[in-house]
């Protein structure tokens, strides 16, 4: 046997050879956002339907959140509390402004805390885990204790355009931070030509490969319908994936979100495994989901809902202007949103010219040109639109 | 075509006029393409030196080469606040300028025309003008099926003082992105040799813009982009018919020059949109360049009959009709799949999942498409969703001084948490540091506390959040939460 068979000389030409070319690849850094849904009044029927209550799943997603920094030393984690009126940064924490309005001769002395105060319990835990548990747990607290009784009244609806603007916003920001020479808006596409030669930045690949992870327990929200849409359009430009447990409520937006973005869309059916659901399906990030088989991919409604009557509608008539949807030609021409005068031109195809039938005993009027301002008749073939 | 003259050697004044071109380097916040604005701006400081003879915006253009912005020192002595304003500045003039909301045309047919005649083979932009036009025209066309998913497009080119067709009226970006590339390494009958050749004629291709527009609907608009490289047009006939021609069929033509200024372009573009030359705008430099033609892919403002138009601030009066705001009868097809394959109706090709038609039952493979067997627009709604934020542009956000900025006591921005520079001591009434104006923001209207404020909310972003969420997100984090 030759000198170079040797196993033990093998890999060690193997090891000159990659510190021949420079360097061993590594992974490259992930940073999850998990998007919590603390809407009070979802989580109070969860917790008295199913018995799940969130501070279960707040302490099952701290595990998951473990086990995802433990894959990497690089990794990072962002938590997002998405609340009633608001969307929090639970993690990392934000610094509390400091106004002052009387000038002082030194301005710039924080005044707030910034730390988080408090024992952070047991001594041998990992010490990065036990920081992040911790200042999630403080903030989740505050964020809690702080909502007055008057908000919870006055809507029930939890703010998920805002926890996902600010979870990309804040994806974007880091992107940039780890490679400041590249053009952050370009990254996802091709960048712009350089002088001498034209190779684009992100043939490199992405320094940072984001996701976003959102927790749900509210149904939809109508009047968030255009923030939702741009925030997944932003993250299909940017290739972050949303992903969706879904614990309680029915929503369409969603889903479209993990099928536009690539994500995975999960509905638990046994709450109690739920560890199991974020461990399985969850956890590996993007270039370690181009091996697996992920789960989901079930039918997604693409269809449109109407705005007059929020039915679901094959055929719908938009209005040029603020591209709102309708179910029927509007009987004034005038649209419900934008109030403009439409023209019904192009929606109403009229009926065909029919021969009067002499046989029949009623006589059938015959139609001919336009038939006015009314739905086109069920049995008859469509003319030309 | 000659290369390009010589350096410019200035007959006399020397620094006096030094001092001149380093004020208009400051006052200037973007290069301006129109000459009328500069040759003004340079007229009136010529004329508080009465006895010289004022200078023409081309000279002091000229001399100044390249503006690459003149680091000032700041109050001690470091230029390294100024430099981190001037890439603030640079990612800040990406913004869009208006964000009021008008009516904008969001079914577009527009006809991109490039110009390959001798003209293009110029190397003042890297590679040639004619490699850089293509590689950006394959970027434009991916751009403007995203931020137009509903639109159609198509492709021509002015070629040795004919017209080619170089892809048809379609709305799917592959098939234009392919047959640039044909262009770019030749086609099988040798019909578009690789090089460009010849002269370019403006007459025939508006002319044949405006066959290819002819049959489109009344709803969309019809919309003719060229990108002329060359300084002159070589026509048939006479091309003023030809434009009124154009006029009278509702086409609204724009044009990148990357030469210089014609007279024709800019009578061409005027008498297409109603007296507003604004579309025609001539490139300075490579980026300058690519930046004129992405901006193309905003819808334009519908014009109707006694509008104020927003860039002239004059009375538009039409002479030729503008879009009718109408009702238009769409489908909106769910997806379905078969255990057994079918026939698509679009290739031919034997498919188990598809879109079926509401009205006809054809199936398509991808949308949007129009359907084959009756003629009627199919789209998910996720592409009318994808072009809302035009009709409600996300408002821009006013940078904030150093006092306001100690009067909220910010220290990290709202979406992202990263650090705000500190505010420095004894900031409260002062003016702010380093810059002349008393608002504390210096001439470009970038805040030296790197702080942007929305109004709405309040909320303190940092410049890249900025960035960030104006060309990608189009909302705001503070007022959404």
């Amino acid at each position: 046997m030759a000198l170079t068979e040797l196993p033990q000389l093998q890999m060690g030409f193997r090891d000159i050879q990659t510190a021949n070319t420079g360097f061993l690849p590594a992974p490259p850094p992930s940073l999850l956002t998990v998007v919590l849904d603390t809407n009070p009044h979802a989580w109070e029927l969860l917790s008295s339907t199913t018995g799940l209550t969130l501070s279960n799943v707040v302490a099952n997603l701290l595990v998951f959140i473990n086990a995802h920094l433990a894959f990497n030393h690089v990794n990072q984690v962002a938590f997002i509390a998405s609340h009633v009126k608001r969307a929090v940064f639970l993690y990392p924490t934000p610094p509390k402004p400091t106004p002052n309005t009387n000038t002082t001769a030194n301005g710039s002395a924080p005044n707030g805390t910034d730390t988080i105060n408090g024992t952070m319990g047991d001594s041998n835990k990992y010490r990065p885990f036990a920081r992040i548990e911790h200042e999630i747990l403080t903030n989740l607290r505050a964020l809690i204790s702080s909502t007055t009784t008057s908000t919870l009244r006055s809507t029930t609806t939890t703010m998920m355009a805002g926890a996902l603007t600010t979870a990309l916003a804040y994806s974007a920001k880091q992107s940039v931070l780890l490679s400041p020479l590249a053009d952050p808006i370009s990254a996802g596409q091709d960048a712009t030509a350089d002088y001498n030669d034209g190779a684009p930045a992100s043939r490199r690949g992405p320094p940072l490969t984001s996701r976003i992870m959102v927790v749900s327990v509210s149904g939809d929200l109508a009047h968030q319908y255009i923030s939702v849409m741009n925030a997944i359009f932003a993250a299909q430009r940017q290739k972050i994936p949303i992903d969706i447990l879904k614990l309680a409520g029915d929503t369409v937006f969603l889903q479209q979100a993990c099928d536009a973005t690539g994500g995975v869309y999960v509905e638990p059916e046994v709450a109690e495994g739920l560890l199991q659901y974020l461990m399985m399906a969850f956890l590996p990030d993007a270039t370690a989901r181009r091996y697996l088989v992920m789960p989901g991919g079930g039918e997604v409604d693409f269809r449109a809902a109407c705005f007059c009557h929020r039915k679901v509608v094959d055929v719908g008539f938009v209005c040029s202007v603020c591209l709102s949807i309708f179910c029927q030609p509007l009987s004034d021409g005038v649209c419900l949103t934008c109030n403009s005068r439409l023209s019904l031109a192009g929606a109403i195809t009229p009926a065909p010219a029919l021969f009067p039938r002499k046989k029949k005993k009623k006589k059938r009027i015959a139609g001919d040109g336009t038939s006015g301002a009314s739905t086109p008749m069920q049995g008859v073939t469509p003319g030309p639109s | 075509m000659a290369d390009s003259d010589g350096e410019y050697i200035q007959d006399e004044h020397d620094d006096d006029e030094h001092d001149l071109a380093i004020d208009l380097d400051d006052e200037e916040e973007m290069p301006t393409t129109s000459a009328l604005s500069s040759r003004s701006k340079g007229k009136a400081r010529a004329r508080d030196r009465q006895p010289r003879r004022a200078r023409e915006a081309w000279e002091t253009t000229a001399q100044r080469g390249k503006s690459y912005g003149v680091l000032k020192e700041g109050a001690d002595g470091r230029i390294d606040g100024d430099v981190e304003r001037e890439a603030e500045r640079r990612k800040r003039m990406r913004l869009r300028q208006d964000t009021r909301p008008f009516q904008r045309g969001i079914i577009r047919h527009v006809i991109l025309i490039l110009d390959l005649s001798e003209a293009m083979m110029e190397k003042d932009m890297r590679p040639s003008r004619y490699l850089i036009t293509l590689r950006y025209a394959a970027e434009y066309v991916r751009e403007f099926f995203e931020q137009n998913p509903i639109s159609q497009m198509s492709i021509m080119g002015m070629h040795d003082g004919l017209c080619v067709r170089i892809s048809e009226l379609s709305g799917n970006p592959a098939e234009h992105v392919s047959a640039l590339q044909l262009v770019r390494h030749g086609r099988p009958p040798n019909l578009l040799p690789r090089e460009p050749k010849g002269n370019a004629s403006l007459q025939n291709a508006l002319e044949m813009s405006r066959a290819a527009l002819w049959h489109t609907p009344n709803h969309g608009t019809r919309e003719v982009i060229i990108v002329l490289g060359a300084l002159l047009t070589l026509d048939p006939g006479d091309i003023h018919t030809t434009i009124r021609q154009c006029a009278k069929d509702r086409l609204s033509v724009g044009i990148i020059g990357m030469s210089g200024r014609l007279k024709i372009c800019h009578e061409i573009c005027a008498k297409t949109n109603a007296g507003d030359d604004s579309s025609y705008s001539v490139a300075l430099d490579q980026q300058h360049f690519r930046e004129l033609l992405m901006a193309t892919t905003t819808p334009p403002v519908v014009r109707t009959a006694s509008t104020v138009s927003p860039n002239t601030n004059t009375t538009s009066t039409n002479n030729n009709t503008a879009t009718p705001a109408s009702l238009l009868k769409i489908g909106f097809p769910s997806r379905t799949t078969s255990p057994h394959p079918s026939l698509c109706a679009c290739h031919g090709n034997l498919t188990r999942a598809g879109y079926t038609c509401p009205q006809c039952r054809t199936k398509v493979c991808a949308l949007p498409a129009t359907c084959p067997g009756c003629d009627f627009t199919l789209i998910l709604s996720t592409h009318l969703a994808r072009s809302y934020h035009h009709l409600f542009p996300l408002k821009n956000w006013v940078p904030v001084s150093w006092p306001r900025a100690a009067e909220v006591g910010s220290r990290a921005c709202r979406a992202c948490l990263g650090a705000f520079p500190d505010v420095p001591a004894g900031t409260g009434t002062g003016t702010g540091m380093g810059t002349g104006t008393g608002a504390g923001t210096d001439g470009n209207g970038n805040g030296n506390s790197g702080r942007y404020e929305c109004g709405d909310c309040g909320s303190h972003f940092c410049v890249d959040c900025d960035v960030c969420c104006h060309e990608t997100i189009h909302s705001c984090p503070g007022c959404l939460s």
